[in-house]
């Protein structure tokens, strides 16, 4: 009963139990959990070294060997492969096995006990663990070696701001021995105008419990002080309580410099920009300006926000507006330098000419513009002044030329007289002195002479001036607004109104000079002789009169004058109607003295205080 | 407030942009929808250009309205880079109604939705505007379209 009991247990118990018995060991007692470590079925007293299954040989002769010597002998981890079926791999079993010699008191070794446990779960994961420690050392050599062969120093700080670790390349980097007491030295190698701050920081993220990334500077070796960037970020083992920092310091001295040289550069380039008296401006690439140097505000009166990115536009004269935009789109379209002479607004409602000049500039950097307003109304209304005295010197040219011709031309009939006379005088009276008559001779030569002179001279100027030229078909309008353009200082000056009506009869059959000198003489009359409490008012009128003929009328709002009896006395060169004009005083005459020569002659109405008008009868005498 | 009283600030915007990504024509003509839309019902007008991811708009109403759109438009997640050029109070609007001009891939079909324009037949800025801001509507339109797509060759109506 007791017998049957145990045999029951040692069938049930999870480790593998047999008796082997004789020399042969032969199985006797084999339980389940044996069965499956022996893999196939066994024979009750069939010899271990017989069976057909797992049992490898090194431990068949272990078992040999426990029988002969009676001592029992334990294996550790010892792996019996469970053969595979259908040729699939074995299975990896792993078992401690226990060998106990059997004997009955003093009497030799009858058998052996065997034992064996599935280890297989514990030797897997002891496999596994060393596998893993193997990986781990490993990873831990990549590890160092990187952290040694970066160029970055790299930390480890706890949580009280004890330094853990530093990678060897802080002691290359600072110069100091191994034995160095790291936490003592390396606060007095921050530049003393960093230090302060540098440990704030990093004290402050390590008390908030967060990483750092500050710029300090730190000694090396030779004695310079260079830039670093410190990074560092914490190690967490439970949520918001960091232990230790992981950080790396990167030397970014020669960037910081690069920066701060850019920095500088562009600070004293901008400064530059700001202390020169002129406009000066950049532009985007799409068109669009982004600086205006302090001089464009002092100038404009507006701020950068005020001009905004095309604001400048509405700093020109408005009629040049359209023109100048245009412009500019097209530059922009193009890449083609900008160039315009503009008038541009000062902050007191002042136009000044300005040149505005931008070029594009094309780098790595992208297409930026750079412009500049350069003040050059000086020079400009130098020009105008001496543009003005230029005109006014060809009008006088001009008008002396007109006066010589017609002169030479009035003077021809006395001196026709004046031959007449002589040789009526010559007839009628004799001269017996020889030395009269070679006086008589003298007189006609000189007659001769004279006569050849003022032929000359009309021929002259006629060929100068043209005012022998071939008539021609005139465009009034054109030929006035010539005039106009020449007279234009004047006009500005007085603020005239001068009002073109030539629908009626818009062209003329003229000499081309004649014709703009006569207008000339016209036109400066009407604004010289204004009345200086209004501005002078100037129509210009072309008609045909009822036989068809054309006429031209100038009208002003002037001074207006006195007219007395024909032959009036405003036609007579040196006339003067108000000595206190200036003027030569021979325009009129001269208008007159052509109008004449082309078979027709002038016209005039006055009322004082109110105006002057004059009519050119072009052809009727 | 006194109705009578209400005296409505108008302004117009202008900015550029950059799309995220390229928009499809579908993508363009479901904002040219919306906006169509959403525009004339809040009474916003002006236009918008789009070629290969740039993008320009002007925008003009009431500066109650335009303003919050501006920051809803701005915070748009199909484009970035969003640069204002201008925010201004005008006299008067500049454009009748809203409209979008971009070069559709397919061309066939988009003769036929309403407020869609061919980039070349974008008229030349409206007079109403000064000639600073016409200047400017130029350049986006340049910066959007590059210089092939010049304006039609009409001389503007300030010139
Ligand atoms: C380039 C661009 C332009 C836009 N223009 C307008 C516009 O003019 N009017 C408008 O209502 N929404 C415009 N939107 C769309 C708005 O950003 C927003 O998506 C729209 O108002 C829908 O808003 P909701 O969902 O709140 O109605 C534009 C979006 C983009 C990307």
């Amino acid at each position: 009963m007791r017998e049957q009991q145990l045999q029951d247990v040692l069938r049930r118990i999870p480790a593998g139990v047999a008796t082997l018995q004789g020399e042969a060991l032969r199985f006797g007692f084999v339980n389940e959990a044996m069965q499956l470590v022996l893999g196939s079925p066994v024979q009750e007293g069939q010899p271990v070294a017989e069976h057909p299954g797992t049992i490898p040989t090194d431990l068949l002769e272990v078992m040999q060997q426990v029988f002969q010597s009676g001592r029992p002998y334990v294996a550790k981890a010892y792996c019996i492969p469970l053969p595979g079926t259908d040729g699939e791999k074995p299975t990896p079993r792993y078992f401690d096995i226990a060998l106990e010699p059997v004997r009955e008191g003093d009497a030799p070794v009858s058998g052996l006990l065997l034992f064996a446990v599935d280890v297989t779960v514990q030797e897997e994961a002891r496999q596994r663990a060393h596998q893993l420690s193997i990986e781990t050392r490993r990873l831990d050599t990549r590890l160092r070696v990187l952290t040694e062969t970066v160029p970055q120093i790299t930390f480890t700080v706890d949580a009280a701001g004890k330094y853990e670790y530093v990678s060897p390349q802080w002691y290359y980097f600072t110069g100091q021995p191994p034995t160095a007491d790291l936490n003592a030295i390396w606060p007095l190698l921050i530049h003393p105008d960093d230090r302060l701050r540098v440990l704030y920081q990093s004290d402050s993220a390590r008390a908030a419990g967060i990483g750092w990334s500050y710029e300090y500077r730190l000694r090396r070796h030779d004695g310079q002080y260079r830039w670093l960037l410190s990074r560092a970020l914490p190690e967490l083992h439970a949520p918001d309580q960091a232990v230790f920092w992981h950080g790396a310091l990167t030397e970014i001295h020669d960037q910081r410099e690069l920066a701060e040289a850019l920095r500088r550069g562009e600070a004293e380039l901008r400064f530059l920009a700001d202390s020169i008296p002129e406009l000066i401006w950049t532009a985007t690439a799409e068109g669009f300006i982004d600086y205006y140097n302090e001089y464009t505000a002092e100038y404009s009166g507006l701020t950068k926000d005020e001009l905004g990115p095309t604001g400048w536009i509405n700093l020109l004269d408005p009629s040049e507006q359209a023109g100048a935009a245009r412009r500019w789109v097209q530059s922009i379209a193009s890449g083609q330098p900008y160039e315009g002479l503009f008038r541009m607004r000062r902050h007191d409602g002042r136009y000044r000419w300005h040149i505005i000049r931008a070029r594009q500039l094309a780098d790595e950097r992208g297409p930026r513009w750079f412009g500049a307003c350069t003040d050059v109304d000086d020079q400009h209304r130098l020009r105008e002044v001496l543009q003005t005295q230029y005109d006014e010197l060809a009008r006088t040219n001009r008008d002396l030329d007109t006066f010589v011709y017609t002169a030479s031309h009035d003077l021809k009939q006395p001196v026709l007289n004046l031959r007449g006379l002589f040789e009526e005088l010559r007839r009628s009276a004799s001269f017996d002195d020889p030395q009269e008559s070679q006086i008589v001779h003298m007189v006609d030569e000189a007659l001769g002479q004279l006569d050849a002179t003022l032929q000359e001279l009309a021929a002259t100027v006629q060929d100068q001036r043209g005012l022998s030229a071939p008539v021609e078909t005139l465009d009034l309008r054109s030929v006035a607004d010539e005039v106009l353009l020449g007279l234009r200082a004047q006009v500005q000056e007085s603020d005239a109104v001068v009002e073109l009506d030539f629908s009626a009869a818009p062209t003329l059959i003229y000499g081309r000079a004649n014709l703009r000198s006569i207008l000339h003489n016209l036109f400066s009359n009407a604004l010289k002789f204004a009345d200086p409490g209004r501005p002078p008012h100037i129509v210009v009128r072309s008609a045909l009169t009822e036989s068809g003929q054309p006429i031209l009328t100038v009208q002003d709002n002037g001074l207006g004058m006195e007219l007395p009896g024909r032959p009036a006395p405003v036609f007579q060169p040196f006339a003067r109607q108000h000595p206190h004009i200036a003027g030569a005083g021979v325009g009129m005459y001269l208008v007159q003295r052509i109008v004449a020569s082309r078979g027709g002659h002038l016209d005039v109405t006055s009322t004082v205080g109110q105006g002057t008008t004059f009519t050119v009868y072009w052809f009727e005498a | 407030m006194k109705a009578g009283a209400l005296l409505l600030k108008m302004i117009h915007i202008v900015y550029m942009s950059r799309a995220v990504r390229p928009l499809s024509d579908q993508d363009l003509q479901a904002l040219l929808d919306q906006c169509r839309r959403d525009n004339a019902a809040r009474n916003v007008t002006g236009v918008l250009f789009y070629s290969h991811g740039n993008i320009a708009q002007l925008i003009e109403g009431e500066a109650e309205v335009l303003e919050p759109l501006f920051d809803v438009i701005s915070r748009d997640g199909r484009h970035s880079n969003v640069v204002k050029l201008v925010d201004k109070p005008i006299a008067a609007r500049s454009f009748e109604d809203w409209s979008m001009a971009f070069h559709p891939l397919e061309p066939s079909g988009f003769e036929a939705l309403q407020g869609f324009l061919l980039p070349q037949h974008v008229p030349p800025p409206p007079s109403t505007l000064s000639i600073a801001d016409a200047m400017l509507v130029d350049l986006v339109r340049l910066a959007v379209f590059g210089a092939d797509a010049a304006p039609t060759e009409s001389e503007p109506a300030h010139a």
